[in-house]
């Protein structure tokens, strides 16, 4: 028997109005072991949303379950399982990993002294520098070390790799598969780098505008839709319901379209796997 | 919120060691002007106030006591200042950690006022101790008068810390420079408000052909309200903190994340 998939964030129908800017009815599921991608661009509402999860603030319509519980109700409990990495550090610039330590001791209930310290050593992070002294890259390290030392089983991360060179990143995104090698071990990662979500996600959420605009499994959703490449005047020949949108260049069009197996054998066409990077630009353009 | 606390005091660090070299400061001032009273210059400025100026012992020791009281309240002035953390905190971007932290919202704050009121006892027990110690050594001041007006000063100072929080957390990280000139223009504009008589008579004396004398007495009553009726300074401060307390919370709720 198939054992039903439990979700350890469930955003449902969450409505946020700021006056100038709303989070409008926003509903997705992150599934337990899973690692989604939250993608969209600067200023499409995933740091809002992510702050909404964490109860900072609140919505003004729908709910939002964390493993199951109202988060509202036990915030503060639910936060104990949760690791959050931001895109800037947000620790004072005089604080060492000492003084990190000796500040999360007391607050996580499960905080790991030899964990952190254990976790430091493994990422090169001197435990007595003032984190104002680290690089940019050092700096997201230790958020992830402070994270992963109170045996967190969510991890969120607002932008953890952008602003950081290819390596860097490369290594951060090898801390993430080994943190969801345990199979109760989910996060969520919002991004508007798709190239590192591509390798790592399991689910997506695009947000654009304050909108879901597409949610589910990765590869479905990469399979579900193709990038053809034709001449301007074949596009008559094509289902306009399967049509995303398009964009016009020297040598014709590129068409993402979807259930692109349709087209396989189309002759005036040539179809190509489309990326996540193709399909958020695509959506994108086609709220404008 | 120990954690938190531990936090806060590490932000207060360089507060903390200037207050260790206040205090010795102090220390050090006060038995010079002890010994001073006793032994030298001041000695024999008091001799010749009491000749010249008709100036009795009581008016000497009243002095003395005023003297040594600014002393003596430096080490309070600089615990008293609750916007360092708020402000440190904001540099930082301490507030999205904070949001993500296991605690609750009442927690958050509570730790803010346990550490900024625990740093300022210190400061205020400090100068009881030094009062203590200096009116057993030397007749020149009592100590019944000097705890007087280190209460008074720490009262005052403790309603302005009150404020200056409950404001920090209206306006918001950034603000804090305004929560403080807010929270003094709010506690002067109250004092005047309440004594604009008695203010008003004492910067018309001479002009309106009053007796400048009148004018002395009025000024001796505030000095004796604040040496002997402290206790109403005091009572009035642990409201305003209670009341501050509660406006903090409730601000901190609706806010959610600034703190």
């Amino acid at each position: 028997m198939l054992q039903e998939t439990k979700n350890v964030i469930e955003v449902r129908n969450v409505t946020k109005d700021f006056g100038d800017f709303k989070l409008d009815q926003v509903s997705f599921c992150v599934p337990e072991g899973s690692v989604c991608g939250f993608i969209g661009q600067n200023g499409a509402g995933k740091t809002t949303t992510i702050r909404m999860i964490l109860d900072a603030i609140r919505a003004d319509a729908g709910e939002i379950l964390l493993f199951g519980e109202d988060n509202r109700k036990n915030s503060a409990r639910l936060r104990e399982d949760i690791g959050v990495v931001f895109d800037e550090m947000g620790f004072h610039t005089f604080m060492t990993g000492r003084d990190i330590n000796t500040m999360m001791k007391h607050i996580y209930k499960n905080w790991d002294e030899a964990a952190f310290f254990a976790c430091l050593k493994r990422f090169s992070l001197p435990a007595r520098k003032r984190c104002g002294d680290f690089s940019r890259g050092m700096q997201m390290k230790l958020q992830i070390v402070v994270a992963l030392s109170h045996h967190a089983k969510l991890l969120i991360m607002d932008e953890p790799t952008s602003g950081l060179d290819p390596i860097v990143r490369n290594e951060m995104l090898q801390i993430f598969r080994e943190f969801v090698v345990e199979e109760d071990h989910t996060i969520l990662l919002s991004s508007h780098i798709t190239g590192d979500l591509e390798k790592l996600a399991d689910e997506v959420v695009f947000i654009d505008g304050g909108k879901v605009i597409l949610s589910g499994n990765k590869d479905e959703i990469l399979e579900g839709h193709g990038l053809l490449k034709c001449k301007k005047d074949s596009i008559g020949q094509l289902d306009p319901a399967s049509v995303v949108g398009m964009e016009e260049n020297a040598f014709g069009v590129k068409v993402l379209v979807r259930n692109p197996a349709a087209y396989k054998n189309c002759p005036e066409a040539v179809l190509e796997r489309a990326s996540l990077e193709d399909i958020m630009l695509f959506y994108n353009n086609r709220t404008r | 919120m120990k954690g938190l606390m531990i936090k806060d005091l590490m932000c207060m660090r360089r507060q903390l060691i200037l207050f260790g070299n206040v205090v010795v400061s102090v220390l050090v001032l006060s038995v010079l002007y002890v010994l001073s009273c006793k032994y030298g210059n001041l000695a024999l400025a008091n001799v010749q106030m009491m000749r010249e100026n008709g100036l009795t012992e009581v008016d000497i020791r009243n002095l003395s006591t005023w003297e040594l009281a600014l002393f003596m309240l430096l080490p309070i002035a600089v615990t008293g200042d609750v916007a360092t953390v708020f402000r440190m905190d904001g540099e930082a971007g301490f507030a999205k950690v904070s949001a993500s932290l296991p605690l609750s919202v009442e927690k958050r704050v509570i730790a803010r006022y346990l550490t900024v009121f625990s740093v300022f006892g210190i400061g205020v027990g400090i100068d009881v101790l030094l009062a203590l110690v200096l009116s057993f050594l030397t007749d020149i001041i009592i100590f019944a008068d000097i705890i007087g007006i280190i209460l008074s000063a720490a009262s005052v100072m403790s309603i302005y810390g009150a404020l200056t929080i409950v404001f920090c957390f209206w306006l918001g990280n950034g603000k804090e420079d305004y929560a403080s000139l807010l929270s003094c223009l709010l506690m002067v504009g109250t004092v005047c408000l309440v004594n604009f008589r008695k203010i008003r008579d004492i910067f018309m004396a001479g002009m309106d052909g009053q007796d400048a004398g009148a004018t002395g007495d009025r000024l001796n009553v505030l000095m004796d309200f604040l040496k002997y009726r402290f206790y109403l300074l005091c009572l009035l401060a642990a409201l305003v903190l209670f009341l501050s307390y509660l406006g903090a919370v409730g601000i901190a709720r609706r806010k959610r994340g600034i703190i």
